[in-house]
């Protein structure tokens, strides 16, 4: 019979897991900073690095989490869900970081397989999920929609009236990125899910 | 909607895991139903009602 408190983390445990942290941590750090001339970023690569160092950084979790504490998510979740935030961030840093590595067509060819891969990796996410980390997940879905329809429609307006341009489609998708992490996170709360 | 599944869950001495266990749902999603930041599907509620031998609306009531 389980008791009714449910078991907490060792120390030991904890304090491997924020050795594991710190050494992700500098690992995605040296990747970002080290390897390019950050100060010459436009602001579009700029946000695109944020969001892939809050992609991999919370995949890295997510993956020591579904290590650490895996009955706090519906079985194989917790390895899905860090797949595809580490699939995320990958494919943000990729245009940005991987010329430097291979050539553009190379780069291309390579994102366009770890889309298909990351689709596959939600679509087996939303088959195993429970009820309510599917709610979650239409909502972050509807709330994002609602929002990213709404910023288009106006920056498309502003365009429109002469009052702004320029912005990249690269651009476009930082900011849908950004929208969705926040609408992710408002409906991650909501359930109690932090 | 307001339940009593904390009080239910306590008096047979079991942990969110072991009920999440018996309902097929994660700890996470037992935590919500307790907290009142999740109401269950039909089926779960009915399945519920199951594993605590219970009529839904002893369970469950409305705010």
């Amino acid at each position: 019979m389980s008791s009714v408190e449910d078991p907490k983390m060792s120390w030991p445990v904890r304090i491997g897991g924020l050795l594991f942290l710190g050494l992700a941590g500098a690992g995605v750090g040296y990747l970002v900073g080290g390897r390019m001339e950050v100060e010459d970023l436009r602001w579009d690569d700029a946000l695109a690095l944020v969001i892939a160092a809050l992609l991999l950084t919370t995949g890295v979790i997510m993956a020591a989490m579904a290590v650490l504490r895996s009955s706090t998510l519906p079985p194989a979740c917790g390895p899905l869900q860090a797949l595809v935030m580490l699939i995320a961030g990958v494919l943000m840093i990729a245009p940005i970081w991987g010329p430097n590595l291979a050539s553009p067509d190379v780069v291309f060819i390579g994102l366009v397989l770890l889309s298909i891969i990351q689709s596959v990796a939600n679509l087996m996410l939303w088959r195993r999920a429970d009820e309510m980390l599917r709610r979650v997940m239409v909502e972050t879905s509807a709330l994002a929609f609602w929002a990213s329809q709404m910023a288009l429609f106006l920056y498309a307006a502003a365009e429109r009236l002469g009052l702004t341009g320029g912005v990249s489609a690269w651009g476009m998708m930082g900011v849908l990125m950004t929208i969705y992490l926040l609408a992710s996170t408002v409906a991650s709360m909501r359930r109690g899910l932090h | 909607m307001n339940n009593r599944l904390k009080v239910l869950r306590a008096e047979r001495d079991w942990s969110q895991a072991h009920l999440a266990e018996l309902l097929g749902v994660s700890r996470q999603t037992v935590n919500a139903l307790e907290t009142g930041r999740y109401d269950p599907s039909l089926p779960l509620a009915f399945k519920i009602a199951r594993i605590f031998e219970q009529p839904i609306e002893s369970i469950f009531s409305e705010d």
